[in-house]
């Protein structure tokens, strides 16, 4: 039995030879199980039929074709688009980036030495904000 | 306009034999994409690509085969493309995406009878129950299966758009129905439907 279960499909489908069909039918005859699979199974398959051919919109050539005059205008921008983006792109993230690093590079240089006299002024500021040399504060704290 | 005189005239970049080749074959590309992704807007894309690769293509057919097999193979090859490359977007896709294309599918079929609204709702699930089935199929076995149930091929012309010998399509088409049936027993069994 679990043969001719198996060849149900074929059954539905006709594919079985003439003996093989007569025996399938007889046994759909006394197994309700595979008489009801069989049925479900007709109902599921016949679907294909009613999707066969489906209609086509009306406007399928006019789509297509602005469809292939868009992919050939865009061909012709695509001839740019290597150019842009092997050459151009990369050209330009490179200034950038020597830009970039070169300005790092001056930001985080120190100021360079002026060329005054700078031991001679020292001593002016020094003596000017050292008053203790001057006025010390044991002198003020005893007047 | 025949064939031959169809194929001369696009060579030379005839406008009018495209035109007519496109209205002669749009029908035949069509169901055949729609078997394959079982949806109409999908099957209509995939459709137009084929005609613009023919235009584009066109001096590169060589004339030892048919026109309609050179179709067919493009049909079947863009729409497998297109599985493939909906599966590996398919985590990318959004969730309105996938009920868009679901209730494309369901006004298909309402649109067919809109008088029972309970038949079209048993179709519906059928539909669906069918359409996974099919393409839980291995790849050669569906694209037999379709071609022999929605375009009626004969097995030798489909071995001619596989490329395989007859026995290799009988085959095929011996294990596509097999599995069908394994499949839709399990659902049976569950009560999808």
């Amino acid at each position: 039995m679990q043969t001719l279960h198996n060849k149900l499909i074929f059954f539905l489908e006709g594919d079985l030879p003439e003996k093989e069909m007569e025996l399938v039918k007889n046994h759909l005859l006394e197994c309700s199980t595979c008489a009801a699979f069989v049925e479900e199974m007709k109902k599921t398959l016949g679907i294909l039929e009613a999707e066969r051919s489906p209609a086509v919109n009306p406007f399928f050539y006019t789509r297509l074709k602005a469809k292939l005059e868009n992919k050939e205008s865009e061909s012709k921008q695509v001839f740019w688009k290597p150019v842009l983006v092997r050459v151009l792109q990369p050209a330009i993230f490179s200034i950038l980036l020597m830009i970039g690093i070169y300005a790092g590079i001056k930001i985080g240089q120190p100021a360079p030495a002026q060329s005054i006299n700078i031991s001679a002024a020292n001593i002016d500021i020094i003596s000017f904000l050292n008053e203790m040399d001057s006025e010390s504060i044991e002198g003020f704290l005893m007047e | 306009m025949s064939e031959t005189e169809i194929i001369q005239k696009l060579q030379k970049g005839n406008e009018q034999a495209f035109r007519e080749l496109v209205e002669n074959y749009k029908k035949m590309v069509v169901n055949t994409c729609f078997g394959m992704v079982h949806n109409t807007e999908d099957a209509e894309d995939i459709a137009q690509e084929v005609f613009i690769e023919v235009f584009r293509s066109i001096n590169n057919f060589r004339a030892d085969s048919k026109l309609s097999t050179w179709l067919y193979r493009m049909a079947v090859n863009r729409s497998l493309n297109f599985i493939r490359d909906h599966k590996r977007n398919k985590w990318f896709q959004s969730f309105e995406d996938s009920v868009r294309s679901k209730n494309a599918l369901h006004e298909n079929l309402i649109n067919r009878n809109t008088d029972h609204p309970e038949y079209i709702l048993e179709n519906t699930q059928r539909a669906t129950l069918l359409h996974e089935a099919i393409d839980s199929l291995a790849e050669n076995q569906k694209v037999a299966f379709t071609l022999s149930k929605y375009e009626e091929l004969s097995y030798q012309e489909i071995s001619k758009v596989m490329d395989v010998s007859v026995s290799s399509v009988e085959s095929l088409l011996h294990r596509a129905k097999k599995n069908l049936q394994k499949k839709l027993y399990v659902c049976y069994k569950k009560k999808c439907i």
